[in-house]
């Protein structure tokens, strides 16, 4: 059997490998014609913004230096040359090599979203055993609970907590300080909307694998309430909370794009918003391609921890 | 030659004038003296600059930030008047087509390149020169045909023609001066670290998080109308970037930042409230905030029509209730701490009845099923794209309440909230019938770039500044003289005529001066806003506590 499960891992392996690459290049081609769909001028944006008062030299030169002048097709082509060898190009506003730029902020926005995404697990476990063990009303509360978290719009959730927690009571720094303390308040908001949506998955699928004979056999073996959940309801009701983490984490790096400004903190959400505002392609194109990957690797990790946690999913 | 010393004397009055009524929001404490060094955190809610060296591009994020390490030729003080700063004395040679500087002795730039005539004439050319990719700095350079250093402490700048706005373009922050030597680094260089003579230095850029200045030590070149001489009392500045204003607000609060930028509205209601919170208004100066009518197509080709809409719109108790009074209203072209602006209040009454009767005349009479007015079966519409960067959430709301107002008089206008690139793409499409565009220049000249009808066509860019498309080939001659005139007393008197042109052909409806708020610590003394673009200084600020 060993050699057959090898050849299956292989061509799980060499799949995702291949629907990476086509996410990747799905990702460059759509953001390289749909920045250009936008009105305005590439070069008036390298030259300092949009409704730049360049002269007709400056422009003729930036377009030669960047190669603007070069036919539509031409570009396209030249940018996927490019990002094939892994150069994402200079950044029209920032003047710096885009890869060295992303190095430099990818860590603190993974970082933010990887740490959110346990924050929210964490509520979202919590709520769901205390919904599942605490009868019809914490059920009812938690459920309404949940409903309300995975609703509430980032920005709001974030002015409210810094309304609560700085302004009032003085306990967290309103913006970034790079300390943890100024941690705090960037992953809680970025962690209850995800958390209210897990929790509302995992307390569905634990109500449901409470009602299972093996979970009334598992009792009648003698297994008190807490026993129950860790070693039986949590690790059935987790799946389709576990297949949704990929999703989660999509959603928690495109919250990051708010969440960072409204803290300052730096990061790739703040790239972006800057980049796109001053219609900066290439660094653009370099956001979207490191987000699009990191979110090919934790959808792929997701699927790596749904065939450990179940092994239906090896033998199939 | 001009005399220095009266000029001294006043600046210095005013400065302390200014300086007592910045500090309007709680109780100066006059008495105190200033504290020598610690540590003060700014934050900026504008963009943060993509490079630190204003030649380059040239907008208000860059402004702000390098003030405190660039220094300009002169300066202005709070009366409107040019005073020195890296030059002593200045003299326009008889016939209009050259200026003679004499520079300031003793300064060097803090990499330690001497200032001298050979200085200013570098930096001449590096904005000139199309690889620098300077734009605001370009276009105040337009009639320079170039700089003689004359000896080590003279500068003679040769014109095309003659111009009366050079001393204030040279003013700006966009023409400040930076090290020759440092200029021949390459620009990537350049922009994380530009070199000036200013009271700090740049030490450090981290790029979407701060960038830290250091007090420079041998500084010697303060403003003629600055508030001390000497290096400056702080040791460093730490120049944050929070784009959000309630967090920004908040960091203020909870002390983690001394100044803070861009303050809304709501927050200054707020702020007013607060002991430890003083507010510096500073308008900025060139044009004011204004609806300006498309006059190159229909409707509003038709004068008649502009004067209903202007007439009939009231926008007194929308500037009133959104801007909860933090803003006072406009009726000029241009910003009120211009001191040759003009202002005509008595044209801006509004007659909703006067405006009927001309929609009536001009032949919208009729009317469609919605209610708008019409003529030969063509609604009565105008397009008005607004830009979601540069307009306020109190000011995008403002612009909901003249759509209602118009709607009351028969017009179908459409608000059209558009991103930058967008609304500049709107623009050059003609796709518009209303516009509020912010212009920021020192200086009537800015009338020019805004009315001349060269300003109708558009540079290679798309980008044309006439957005009211106003042809009056007289308001051209008035503003033609005005601009190559050297005798004060003229020029002030063709401004104000043009102003007068501009706002009884109904052109504009001017709404409020350009918006520009700081908020400083009370424990924070001697932040001032510097006179020429509104941005402000810390050369004379301390802390208390």
């Amino acid at each position: 059997m060993r050699p057959g499960r090898w050849r299956r891992a292989g061509r799980w392996l060499v799949g995702r490998l291949l629907g990476a690459v086509f996410v990747l290049w799905a990702v460059a081609t759509l953001i390289f014609f749909a920045i250009r769909l936008v009105p305005g001028d590439p070069a008036e944006a390298i030259l300092g913004g949009p409704g730049s008062q360049a002269s007709a030299e400056a422009l003729d030169s930036v377009r030669r230096q960047y190669g603007l002048d070069q036919p539509f097709f031409v570009q396209y082509l030249a940018q996927l040359g490019r990002l094939a060898t892994g150069d994402l190009g200079t950044s029209y506003s920032l003047r710096t090599d885009v890869g060295r730029l992303l190095l430099d902020q990818l860590p603190g926005t993974i970082g933010l979203a990887l740490l959110a995404l346990v924050v929210a697990w964490s509520i979202a476990i919590v709520t769901a055993w205390w919904a599942t063990l605490g009868g019809r009303i914490a059920s009812a509360v938690s459920s309404g609970l949940e409903v309300v978290a995975s609703a509430v719009p980032h920005f709001w959730l974030a002015s409210l907590l810094i309304l609560v927690f700085s302004t009032r009571l003085g306990l967290l720094p309103p913006v970034s300080t790079g300390t943890p303390a100024g941690l705090v308040l960037p992953v809680v908001t970025l962690a209850i909307p995800v958390a209210g949506f897990l929790g509302q998955v995992t307390r569905d699928s634990l109500l449901d694998a409470a009602a299972t004979p093996f979970a009334l056999s598992a009792r009648a073996r003698g297994e008190g309430p807490s026993g129950l959940f860790v070693r039986h309801l949590l690790r059935h009701a987790a799946l389709p909370g576990l297949a949704l983490s990929g999703w989660a984490f999509g959603s928690l790096l495109s919250g990051a794009v708010v969440v960072e400004s409204v803290f300052a903190r730096p990061g790739l959400g703040r790239t972006l918003l800057g980049a796109v505002t001053l219609r900066d392609i290439p660094l653009v194109t370099g956001v979207a391609l490191v987000s699009a990957l990191a979110y090919v690797v934790v959808v792929a990790l997701g699927d790596l921890a749904e065939r450990a946690v179940d092994p239906r999913g090896r033998a199939a | 030659m001009r005399s220095r010393l009266p000029v001294l004397i006043a600046a210095t009055a005013v400065a302390s004038l200014v300086l007592a009524g910045c500090t309007s929001g709680g109780d100066p404490d006059t008495s105190s003296t200033p504290v020598a060094g610690g540590t003060l955190t700014y934050a900026s809610g504008d963009a943060e600059p993509t490079c630190l060296d204003p030649h380059v591009g040239g907008n208000y994020p860059q402004a702000l930030v390098s003030t405190q390490y660039l220094e300009s030729l002169v300066s202005k003080d709070a009366n409107g008047d040019i005073v020195p700063w890296l030059a002593d004395s200045w003299q326009e040679g008889s016939d209009g087509l050259s200026w003679t500087f004499t520079l300031k002795d003793g300064v060097s730039f803090t990499d330690g390149t001497p200032f001298d005539a050979t200085a200013v004439a570098a930096n001449v050319a590096h904005l000139q020169d199309p690889a620098t990719l300077s734009s605001t700095g370009y276009l105040a350079l337009g009639k320079v045909t170039g700089v003689e250093a004359v000896d080590a402490r003279t500068a003679r700048f040769d014109l095309s023609e003659p111009d009366s706005a050079l001393l204030e373009s040279l003013s700006q922050p966009w023409l400040a001066m930076e090290s020759p030597e440092a200029l021949t680094r390459s620009q990537e260089v350049n922009c994380e670290s530009p070199v000036g003579t200013g009271p700090f230095a740049v030490e450090s850029w981290t790029k979407q998080q701060q960038v830290v200045l250091t007090r420079n030590d041998d500084y010697s070149s303060p403003p003629a109308d600055a508030g001390h001489q000497g290096p400056a009392h702080l040791d460093e500045i730490v120049w944050r970037f929070i784009p959000d204003s309630a967090s920004r607000y908040a960091a203020l609060q909870a002390g983690q930042v001394d100044v803070i930028d861009n303050a809304q509205p709501d927050t200054l209601v707020a702020a007013a409230k607060d002991d430890s919170l003083d507010e510096i208004d500073a308008p900025r100066p060139g044009a004011s905030n204004r609806i300006e009518l498309n006059a190159g197509k229909a409707p509003f080709d038709d004068a008649s029509v502009r004067e209903a809409f202007i007439r009939g719109v009231d926008v007194d108790s929308g500037i009133d209730s959104l801007f909860f009074g933090t803003a006072k209203r406009s009726y000029s072209p241009l910003s009120s701490v211009e001191p040759l602006a003009f202002s005509d209040e008595s044209l801006f009454d509004v007659d909703t009845d006067a405006a009927n009767d001309l929609l009536d005349e001009a032949g919208w009479s009729t009317r469609d099923a919605d209610g708008y007015r019409t003529k030969d079966g063509v609604r009565l519409a105008a397009t008005f794209p607004v830009s979601t960067n540069q307009s306020i959430p109190a000011e995008q709301s403002l612009f909901e309440q003249v759509q209602a107002g118009a709607k009351d008089l028969g017009f179908d206008v459409t608000l059209e909230p558009l991103d930058l690139s967008s609304w500049y793409g709107a623009l050059a499409a003609n796709e518009y019938d209303l516009v509020s565009a912010p212009y920021t220049k020192v200086g009537p000249d800015v009338l020019r770039i805004l009315y001349d009808s060269d300003g109708i066509t558009p540079a290679p860019s798309g980008y044309f500044a006439n957005l009211s498309q106003t042809s009056d080939p007289a308001l051209d001659d008035l503003l033609t003289r005005a601009s190559r005139t050297s005798d004060a007393d003229e020029r002030a008197d063709l401004y104000q005529q043009a102003q007068q042109t501009i706002l009884e052909g109904w052109h504009v409806l001017p709404l409020y001066d350009q918006q520009n708020h700081y908020l400083v610590r009370s424990a924070v003394q001697g932040v001032r806003a510097l006179p020429t673009v509104q941005a402000p200084t810390m050369y004379d600020a301390y802390k208390t506590s």
